[in-house]
């Protein structure tokens, strides 16, 4: 009896065995199959030894809002044969997972090895292993070898606000994050002062769903603001644009979308997107690696002047008709923020309104 | 806190049609586990066989172009999973907690992987939907209507499904069986009830509903498909079904009190929220949890009896009982 128990554990373990291998092989260089002609093809030898090789590291799908817009920059680095771009997307979320990934590519000899999460916990300790190769991620504080990323998509949240201001008729906007992060807790700031500098009887509610993935609940919060009298809404998350895309179709509102264009999934409803282009975070950070001039880490910070963000319209948005005035006001605006003549507040945590 | 807009008029209707909304898919793999935990096989692997039924699902529709070619796909990939898992535990006797441990994983990765080859890179696909039904006269009930009757149509049927597998269950010649050999298979083998047949049957049930759930998800509501799409619904379901005590109708209310419960805290923060947090949202995140644990732990003390099917997690040997 205990021989077939053994047995039947044995077999067991070859299963789960053979299904990691499965997972293994799902959860890695998939996207290495699509990145290998990026721009290689027709290289010569000489600027093909110029590249800079250059792996990222991606925490969810490439459809996905937020990991589309970094797998499509480095694509297009890529096919500019600027880099020899390796991708794993689909990545570990955890540290330790995470920081594996990040290891392989560096112990694969990559110079440039871009974790494009709030990866810090996980890319340090590999960092300091690694000390010659380049890192980058998300983060607070750079080290010698690991710099960072900013991410201020509150400045075209400031101008969505603007126009939601507009807009509205309830005078009733909202937003739904994913977690109370500094990312979303200033868009979310900035949507609402925008939304108040054209229409200052705006009452704006903002509900943290607490998970990134749940587009199903994101959907469902989002619906309880509608209810509640939000026309429109603003997301800030992969899941909560998803899920903000289909409550906003059902009640016919208007919504706002979240770094990459999603006005697709609600082609009427969708006023606009805060568009975040990680594409010349990577082409600098490729140009110094090349140059030999990417260490000591720095913060990467390219705004709106920079083209890092942008308020990107839907010409197929007919919910509401987005007033003369209100069009005139952002335009005004943009050019301010663009010449550096008027700063978005910056507010990533505590207080600042409602 | 204005409560007026979660439990006045308007916003009870809203939280009552979130409840029943979050809580069907849950509800339909839940069930689905029932019965082959009433069988006397532990299946861990229910959020694998929602994720890839969710998948399938997605698929079929988008490339048929028909949401119910869809949900067949769905329930079909869903009987596969629970087909593996038959296989592993039933035909082969291996431990069931490992096979349906690596059935979420492999799932996981294979759901992901095979979207990421299909799609990655492109704009988030979407699928068509099936549209929501307002039934005539029922519908216009003030308070129930919106909640029961002016649904995605999708949700009627997985409410006729449930219905279903509780008569099947508890009312057919193979309800009894499925206990019995849940119970005590080898009184049942000397009954003449084929265990392994029982079993296996059970687990392509428990499968097809779970594919379902994962169908209704992507189906009924998102009209898309993302990895993980599931969020540990499957997870729920099986804890769900232990704190029901292996009883349809407990499962299935205490499935709806967690749907309620859940919708509940999600309305409470979408009211409630200034930008900055005005209600500490990890305290209420756990309000589902809490709620549902108390209720059904208080359940089981006040039965007193464990009411654990008694062959659950071993497997059968017809020749020498139980190894």
């Amino acid at each position: 009896m205990r021989r077939t128990r053994l047995r039947g554990a044995a077999i067991g373990l070859l299963a789960i065995g053979l299904m990691m291998l499965l997972v293994a092989c799902g959860g890695s260089d998939n996207g290495g199959g699509n990145t290998s002609t990026g721009g290689s093809a027709g290289a010569s030898t000489t600027s093909s030894a110029k590249k800079v090789g250059m792996a990222l590291v991606l925490p969810c799908g490439s459809s996905d809002p937020w990991c589309n817009q970094g797998f499509n920059a480095a694509q297009k680095l890529a096919s500019e044969g600027v880099v020899d771009l390796k991708v794993t997307t689909g990545a570990p979320q955890d540290t330790a997972g995470a920081s594996q990934v990040i290891r392989q590519y560096a112990q694969t000899g990559k110079q440039l090895v871009v974790a494009y999460s709030t990866w810090a916990d996980a890319t340090n300790p590999v960092a300091t292993k690694f000390p010659k190769t380049n890192f980058a991620t998300f983060g607070i504080k750079p080290t010698s070898n690991v710099a960072l990323f900013d991410e201020p998509i509150y400045q075209g949240a400031y101008l969505a606000g603007m126009i939601a201001g507009g807009v509205t008729k309830s005078n009733t906007i909202s937003g739904a994050a994913g977690q109370d992060v500094p990312l979303c807790h200033a868009e979310m700031q900035a949507f609402e002062a925008g939304a108040k500098r054209t229409n200052p009887k705006v009452k704006q509610l903002t509900t943290y769903v607490g998970d990134w993935n749940d587009a199903a609940k994101s959907q469902q919060a989002i619906l309880g603001q509608v209810n509640r009298g939000s026309d429109v809404v603003l997301a800030c998350g992969g899941a909560q644009a998803t899920g903000m895309a289909q409550a906003i179709k059902g009640k016919n509102v208007t919504g706002f979308g979240y770094v990459s264009d999603t006005s697709s999934q609600a082609p009427k409803n969708i006023a606009g997107t805060v568009i975040y282009d990680p594409y010349p975070y990577f082409k600098k950070m490729a140009e110094d690696t090349q140059a030999g001039k990417f260490q000591p880490g720095k913060l990467y910070s390219f705004g709106m002047p920079q083209g890092g963000v942008k308020l990107e319209l839907n010409p197929g948005y007919s919910v509401a008709k987005i007033p003369a005035s209100v069009k005139a006001e952002v335009a005004k605006v943009q050019k301010q923020i663009m010449d550096g003549s008027f700063k978005v507040p910056y507010v990533p945590t505590g207080s600042g309104g409602s | 806190m204005d409560w007026g807009a979660i439990f006045g008029g308007s916003g009870l209707t809203v939280l009552f049609s979130s409840a029943v909304l979050l809580a069907m898919p849950t509800a339909l793999a839940a069930l689905g586990e029932t019965v082959c935990e009433r069988a006397g096989v532990l299946n861990l692997g229910l959020e694998g066989m929602m994720l890839s039924g969710a998948l399938g699902a997605f698929l079929g529709a988008y490339y048929a172009h028909s949401p119910v070619v869809g949900t067949l796909c769905g329930i079909v990939v869903g009987v596969a999973m629970g087909a593996l898992m038959a296989f592993l535990s039933v035909t082969l006797k291996t431990e069931q907690v490992i096979n349906g441990i690596a059935l979420v994983l492999f799932a996981q990765g294979m759901t992901a992987f095979l979207f990421e080859q299909l799609f990655g890179g492109e704009k988030q696909p979407t699928i068509p939907g099936i549209p929501d039904l307002k039934i005539p006269l029922l519908g216009s009930i003030p308070g129930v209507g919106p909640v029961l009757f002016d649904q995605n149509a999708l949700l009627y049927v997985s409410g006729g499904v449930a219905l279903a597998i509780w008569l099947l269950l508890m009312r057919t010649r193979f309800g009894l069986s499925v206990r019995a050999v849940g119970e005590r298979p080898e009184a049942a083998d000397a009954a003449a009830v084929d265990v392994a047949r029982t079993r296996w049957t059970a687990l392509l049930i428990c499968g097809g509903m779970a594919g379902l759930g994962g169908t209704l998800l992507v189906i009924g509501d998102l009209n898309l498909f993302q990895p993980n799409i599931t969020g540990g619904r499957g997870w729920v379901a099986i804890a769900l079904v232990i704190f029901g005590r292996w009883n349809p109708l407990l499962v299935f209310s205490g499935v709806l009190l967690f749907g309620f419960a859940d919708a509940l805290q999600v309305q409470v923060r979408a009211v409630s929220g200034g930008t900055t947090t005005a209600v500490p949202y990890e305290l209420f995140q756990a309000l589902p949890y809490i709620v549902t644990l108390v209720v059904l732990v208080t359940a089981t003390v006040v039965a007193r009896s464990s009411a654990q099917p008694a062959a659950l997690g071993i497997p059968f040997h017809k020749d020498g009982g139980r190894s």
